[in-house]
């Protein structure tokens, strides 16, 4: 028994021995400025700091209880936000990107066009989309939106101010989303069609499937785990979003096209209550946290089941 | 038979026909924002917006183009994001590539727990840890200097690395597991060590995977703004691209033209970058092809 024990942390110590040269670089950074500031935060979220004298006093969940029951409800306003944005962006990244990348990998020529002018906006950055989107959707006849939807087209009567306004600000960035992530989700499902053996096609047309059946039971069937892939990480990415508010809304009006990052960032950095704005920040991560392993685990039974295409 | 032949092809041409129509509308309503930037780069804006706005250029004019370039920050911006850039990618890929190798291919007890730990990290919004590493930094400093790393190139680097070493491993590591043991083998039995089959096997065979890793970090890091804002944003001689864009707009709100010239020159690179690499990067079916068995 003993000896065993002896020979297991004997071998456990080689073990960290050998990999030590290849994880410590990485472990040391991690720890400093990942892991450290984590548990640092959980620290400020339970206190009053304050940050030019170097205070931290523990007050125990005063800055939770006080970000939950704000009277002007922005941070319900924010967390609500963040399931909108999941809500109606996800579907129409994931069935853009779908359909896309079906077309693109049917054509004969040009798919290199199509996949580079789709993924145009993936690889510009945010602060430039949101340039772009903020004179797009000026509040005047000046802005792009209003002068085709006013002038050109006669859809609406009168130019609407679509940043400040609730349901229009959040829309707008919404709107940004999708553009700037159809791309991407195009860019992996292209991956993914492209690994299904051509066999599979044409077993399938031997017996007789039309082109609606070979999309239905075989392209749909293998991009199952890609679709789940991205959809986990669009879901994440949703509890993410933080430029496109700075830079389209503000939060206007009153937070209400607010979303957790930005108070976060708001409380922060224009108020500087560092004891709510990790409060908030935690209560996202966990958020976060517990969305993915429910995901996974709904996910992960249903690929199980399947006989696991992957 | 023969007819039907021709039925099938008549078919084909009329499916890649419809294909490109849909594709070539659709791709055309994609490239609204970016063909207003473009037009609006030719124009001249005084302090009120133009009426009516315009998404097709009417005048052909870089005067914009040559006001950004000669800004006295433009120069720098540029100098700082690409060196700032160019060394957060090798430092931060080298170091993940050593950290997934680890991580796959050796076996030490409390990895999976370590592995989970490094997973779960991801899954935590990133800049939740702005704040303490602005204070980390701000208690470091070189060793040749009594001034905090806050400011610093040295200081912004290190974040981003750290930040990123994580993910990265994420990432590579699953390529390293796909490699077949066969490969390492072969060097244990000539008697190497994990140091040997690291350089000599697993590098040379995952060319590909840190290939699209190290692409798309580029273009994160090029683009990063928020971490740069905080850490270096008081200090004017470490400003980036991102954050020059992001002061010309709100100096002069309503000189797009000068906003959006700066736009599309940070632009073009990472543009270039993709269309050289596009072909190359692998996403799906990492490990095709590396070994025949």
């Amino acid at each position: 028994m003993k000896a065993s024990t002896k020979r297991k942390w004997k071998k456990g110590a080689k073990g960290w021995l050998a990999a030590l040269p290849f994880v410590l670089p990485g472990l040391v950074l991690v720890g400093l400025f990942v892991l450290y500031p984590m548990i640092f935060t959980i620290r400020i979220s339970l206190s009053e700091y304050k940050i030019v004298q170097g205070q931290i006093n523990f007050i125990g969940l005063d800055n939770y209880i006080s970000v939950l029951t704000d009277p002007s409800g922005r941070f319900w306003y924010a967390y609500r936000n963040n399931f909108l944005y999941a809500i109606f962006t996800v579907p129409f990244i994931i069935f853009g990107g779908m359909i896309f990348a079906y077309l693109i990998n049917n054509l004969k020529r040009g798919k290199t066009i199509f996949k580079v002018g789709f993924y145009l906006p993936v690889i510009t950055s945010w602060v430039i989309v949101s340039l772009v989107f903020t004179y797009m959707f000026n509040n005047s006849d000046r802005g792009l939106i209003n002068y085709i939807l006013v002038d050109k087209l006669h859809l609406l009567d009168d130019y609407v101010p679509w940043l400040l306004r609730e349901w229009s600000g959040n829309a707008a960035i919404w709107l940004m989303g999708i553009w700037k992530n159809v791309g991407w989700a195009m860019l992996i499902f292209l991956a993914a069609l492209q690994s299904i053996p051509r066999d599979l096609y044409e077993a399938a047309s031997l017996d007789g499937a039309g082109v609606w059946g070979r999309f239905r039971h075989i392209t749909i069937a293998c991009l199952k785990p890609t679709t789940f892939y991205i959809l986990v990480n669009m879901i994440i990415g949703s509890f993410n979003v933080f430029i496109q508010v700075l830079m389209l809304t503000q939060g206007n009006p009153n937070g209400r096209t607010s979303v957790l990052q930005y108070l976060l960032y708001d409380k922060a950095f224009n108020q500087f209550q560092f004891g709510e704005a990790s409060a908030i920040g935690l209560i996202s991560a966990v958020t976060i946290v517990v969305l993915t392993v429910v995901l996974n685990k709904l996910l992960k039974l249903d690929t199980v089941e399947k006989g696991g295409a992957d | 038979m023969k007819r039907k032949l021709r039925g099938k092809k008549a078919g084909e041409v009329v499916a890649q026909i419809v294909i490109w129509t849909i594709l070539v509308t659709a791709l055309l309503i994609f490239s609204v924002p970016f063909l207003f930037m473009i037009t609006n780069s030719f124009e001249e804006f005084s302090y009120v917006l133009p009426y009516p706005p315009k998404l097709f250029p009417t005048r052909l004019d870089f005067s914009a183009y040559t006001y950004v370039l000669s800004l006295p920050l433009f120069p720098t911006a540029v100098k700082n994001s690409v060196i700032n850039t160019g060394i957060t990618v090798v430092i931060s890929v080298f170091i993940s590539t050593l950290s997934a190798y680890g991580f796959a291919r050796i076996d030490f007890p409390g990895r999976e727990t370590l592995f989970k730990l490094y997973l779960f990290t991801l899954m935590v919004p990133s800049f939740l840890n702005i704040i303490p590493q602005f204070i980390i930094l701000k208690g470091m400093h070189l060793p040749w200097s009594d001034e905090s790393l806050i400011g610093t190139r040295a200081g912004l680097i290190l974040v981003y690395v750290a930040t990123n070493v994580c993910g990265h491993t994420f990432f590579l590591r699953n390529f390293f597991r796909g490699l077949p043991d066969a490969l390492s083998e072969s060097v244990i039995v000539d008697g190497g060590g994990h140091g040997t089959i690291f350089f000599k096997v697993m590098l040379p065979l995952s060319k590909p995977a840190i290939g699209t890793m190290s692409i798309f970090a580029l273009q994160g890091f090029w683009e990063e703004y928020f971490t740069a804002k905080v850490l270096v944003g008081a200090n004017e001689d470490m400003i980036t691209l991102p954050l020059l864009l992001q002061r010309l707009h709100g100096q002069y709100s309503t000189r797009w033209e000068w906003v959006f010239a700066a736009s599309i020159l940070a632009l073009i690179p990472v543009i270039v970058l993709f269309i050289i690499f596009q072909r190359k990067l692998v996403i799906g079916g990492l490990t095709q092809g590396s070994v025949k068995e």
